[in-house]
């Protein structure tokens, strides 16, 4: 009899349980470890920005967040690798808009329609800039400039998303560019405070000291409104351009994941971020919380970046 | 007096001086793999020291920096797998001393030279920092391209080989470097559509294969002969002579290492190449570099590791990394809301005296450490053969695959090691090999972005008088031997003529 109660409790427990996980396999997401892949090698800005979402994303779910580098060709290496991967939600990609002039240029498998939006993580735009000691007061002086001469203009590497930039402000300015390619942010700083080149296309990010000690000058912020940070910047749009670039990093999943474990991923993401943990990191890195937002704008830009990009490219001649 | 006393006071907190303490073990650790960089240690464990005070946060890092660069030498010298890129030129007479039974007299002058090279550098950071940020502000594109090119300007003479065969070594050299998008005309070069070289070849896989596999595969060819008898001097640290010979070449590199590391940028193991030049141009013995000099470990050990103190000036002075590990150091100042810059030494000094404080705890243990270890590490070179070189492939293996977990390194590593193998049986040494490949991008890129700057006009480098001053130390560097010769035997010669009278 006693045996019989044992057995009876045991099955009642085993149903119930398994009951509890067909129905929790509904909702229940994620139960495994989610990866975000990267596209550079760590210690970068992306991969940083990866690692602080990542850490603060765990702490909302109660699965393990980590980030995979998948370096190589400007993002396809991580791309292809991400396209290998069942469209499960466990599977996130940071995207810069690296990866989308890389798409333009067919040199990965997956195209834009293949991604879609979670959440963005920082949006720092470019901003142009010249020496404070130069005669370009304005972008005016800056355009006049260039429209009977040659502005030196430096950059990161050709193809990317400052070259891009800066011959969008060109085309619609009608300006000559001479554009100088550099390792990084960092050196075309170095290179503006010197005197090498005319002007760049920095982030605030980069150069909040030198802006507040007038070593450098801001003109115009390649952004639709204006920033926070910069109430006295006007920007391109202002001035009739409609350009609009800046250093902008998020996350995506493959088109084809489920709805709702997007919204999972977008809640919890958002709610991570929310920490103070991630909003120190962002104010140290120079941003506020504007940089955050949710799978319906970060969706939004990454389109309208890939088809201002493939419109530049096409004039450039970057495309065949 | 306040702010030094309050930057050393990291000293006095537990807390602070154990994460100092873990990061120096973390860094000899991750130094002395193959494949495991001390930029990746400091990228992995960034995120982890939020939780950490801003202050001990960065010493710590700055301590694993400073340790990382000298574990690369334990596997340079005793496998010849430098452990990271700065420690490539302390395997070119690293392993001929371990082979020849002197694993610990090599261990030890490594120990000993980077904590000199180190604490010099330290000692001109703490003391110069703001004034130094400026020569590295002034560094740009053309005065690079003349640096490169003073750099390239010893590669005939590098090793004791051919001059000839260094010049077609090193040519490869800069060919190996030139594979990925050009970065002035965005067009891809060898790349042959594998997507994993469009960022280049890395460097890392290139080291293993030339230096490890390499050596490996020569190893094969000698598998039979009997072991020597295990001899005792193998465990035997540096001797007063040792020291006595080398303390010129130990002060020089940690200047050469320092004024490197200062220039943004520029890392040690650039430090590293041009001390064990300049190394090899002042020593009396120069001709034996290559075959196991003690000099030709001080010489690269000193200024690898004074570059690391270097490159902080101009990372937390101008916010410029001076070398990929500062990179990340420098994103992790920001992580915890330090502001790098002209204006932190005025609104933070005590930060700086912290991390000299904790730089200089880092050099002192892994002294203690390296010394201790020597002793304890030599012992692998009495590994038999048989057992050791199987199970330094495997480690290979996973160095190459661990930078950036890509078959295709793996792959470039192989290649690598055949081509170096190769090569050698004809007379060729890595040594050029490896200078040509640190150099390639930055002699390209720097003649590039110079030529921009100027309009295409050559002749607007004379306007740049640093760039002259590497010209002109190029051309004396090339010519010096030639001219000095012809003088030489002018002079000498009427005296012979005189005796024939």
């Amino acid at each position: 009899m006693r045996h019989w109660f044992t057995t009876g409790i045991l099955a009642v427990g085993i149903t119930s349980a398994s009951l509890a996980s067909l129905v929790q396999a509904a909702d229940d997401f994620p139960t495994e470890p989610i990866e975000i892949a990267v596209h550079t090698s760590p210690g970068g800005g992306t991969d940083t920005t990866a690692r602080m979402v990542a850490l603060s994303t765990q702490e909302q779910l109660d699965s393990n967040v980590f980030v995979q580098n998948k370096k190589g060709g400007g993002g396809s290496v991580a791309m292809s690798y991400v396209s290998g991967k069942p469209a499960d939600g466990y599977t996130l990609m940071a995207v810069t808009p690296t990866h989308l002039f890389t798409m333009l240029r067919g040199k990965s498998p997956i195209g834009i329609d293949d991604i879609q939006g979670v959440v963005r993580a920082t949006d720092d735009p470019i901003i142009i800039m010249a020496r404070g000691n130069s005669d370009y007061e304005t972008i005016d002086d800056l355009i006049e400039a260039g429209q009977s001469g040659i502005i030196k203009w430096g950059g990161t590497q050709i193809g990317g998303v400052d070259h891009i930039a800066a011959m969008s402000f060109a085309n619609e300015a009608d300006i000559q560019i001479s554009y100088v390619p550099f390792d990084s942010g960092a050196e075309f700083a170095a290179a503006l405070s010197r005197g090498d080149i005319d002007a760049a296309g920095l982030n605030i990010s980069e150069t909040q000291d030198q802006i507040a000690a007038g070593e450098f000058r801001p003109l115009a912020v390649m952004a639709e409104e204006r920033m926070g940070a910069l109430p006295d910047v006007p920007t391109l749009a202002e001035n009739g351009m409609d350009v609009a670039f800046s250093t902008v990093r998020g996350y995506v999943v493959l088109k084809d994941t489920p709805q709702e474990r997007v919204d999972a991923l977008e809640q919890a993401m958002l709610a991570g971020m929310e920490s103070e943990r991630y909003q120190e990191y962002l104010d140290g890195i120079g941003l506020d919380s504007a940089s955050i937002a949710g799978a319906e704008v970060w969706d939004k830009q990454i389109r309208r970046m890939y088809e201002a990009g493939e419109a530049t490219m096409t004039d450039l001649g970057l495309l065949e | 007096m306040d702010p030094i006393l309050t930057g050393f006071g990291i000293l006095a907190d537990p807390i602070s001086l154990a994460v100092i303490l873990l990061g120096t073990i973390i860094g000899v650790l991750v130094g002395a793999l193959p494949g495991l960089s001390s930029s990746m240690a400091v990228a992995l464990l960034l995120p982890f020291t939020i939780y950490l005070e801003p202050v001990p946060a960065i010493s710590m890092l700055a301590a694993l920096y400073c340790a990382g660069t000298f574990g690369g030498s334990i596997t340079a010298v005793l496998i010849n797998a430098p452990g990271a890129p700065p420690a490539a030129a302390t395997a070119f007479d690293g392993f001929p001393m371990a082979q020849r039974g002197e694993a610990g007299r090599a261990l030890g002058m490594a120990a000993v030279s980077s904590v000199i090279g180190g604490i010099i550098s330290l000692l001109v950071m703490v003391l110069a920092a703001p004034a130094l940020a400026k020569i590295a502000h002034s560094f740009g594109p053309p005065e690079y391209f003349a640096l490169a090119i003073f750099g390239l300007s010893m590669l005939a003479s590098i090793s004791g080989k051919s001059p000839v065969k260094n010049l077609i070594g090193g040519a490869l050299g800069l060919l190996i470097a030139t594979v990925g998008v050009d970065l002035t005309t965005g067009v891809e070069r060898f790349t042959f559509d594998v997507p994993e070289l469009y960022e280049g070849i890395s460097f890392i896989p290139i080291l293993i294969g030339l230096f490890a596999v390499s050596e490996l595969l020569s190893q094969s060819d000698v598998i039979d002969q009997a072991k020597e008898r295990i001899n005792l001097t193998a465990i035997k640290l540096p001797s007063r002579d040792d020291f006595k010979q080398v303390w010129k070449t130990i002060l020089r590199s940690s200047g050469i290492g320092t004024f490197i590391g200062i220039l943004p940028a520029e890392g040690s193991t650039m430090a590293a190449m041009i001390g064990y030049n300049e190394a090899r141009r002042w020593s009396k013995n120069g001709d034996k570099f290559g075959t196991g000099e003690i000099e030709g470990i001080a010489g690269p050990e000193a200024a690898n590791n004074a570059a690391t103190g270097g490159s902080m000036v101009p990372t937390l002075a101008l916010g410029i990394p001076g070398s990929a590990t500062a990179a990340v150091i420098l994103g992790g100042l920001q992580i915890h809301g330090i502001r790098p810059g002209t204006y932190l030494f005025e609104n933070q000094p005590h930060l700086l005296y912290s991390i000299f404080a904790a730089m200089l705890v880092a050099n002192l243990v892994f002294l203690v450490f390296g010394l201790a270890g020597a002793k304890l590490f030599s012992r692998i070179s009495l590994i038999p053969r048989t057992f050791l070189w199987p199970a330094v492939f495997a480690l290979c293996v996973v160095g190459a695959y661990g930078v950036n977990q890509s078959l295709v390194d793996v792959t470039i590593m192989l290649i690598a090691g055949f081509i170096g193998f190769w090569l050698k049986r004809y007379g060729f040494g890595a040594a050029p090999i490896i200078m040509g490949v640190v150099l390639g991008s930055l002699v390209e890129n720097s003649l590039a972005q110079s030529l921009i700057i100027f309009d295409q006009d050559v002749s607007r480098f004379l306007g740049r008088p640093v760039a002259i001053l590497f010209f002109v130390l190029a051309a004396l560097s090339i010519f010096y031997k030639p001219l000095f010769g012809a003088v030489h035997r002018m002079r000498s010669g009427p005296t012979i003529s005189q005796r024939g009278e």
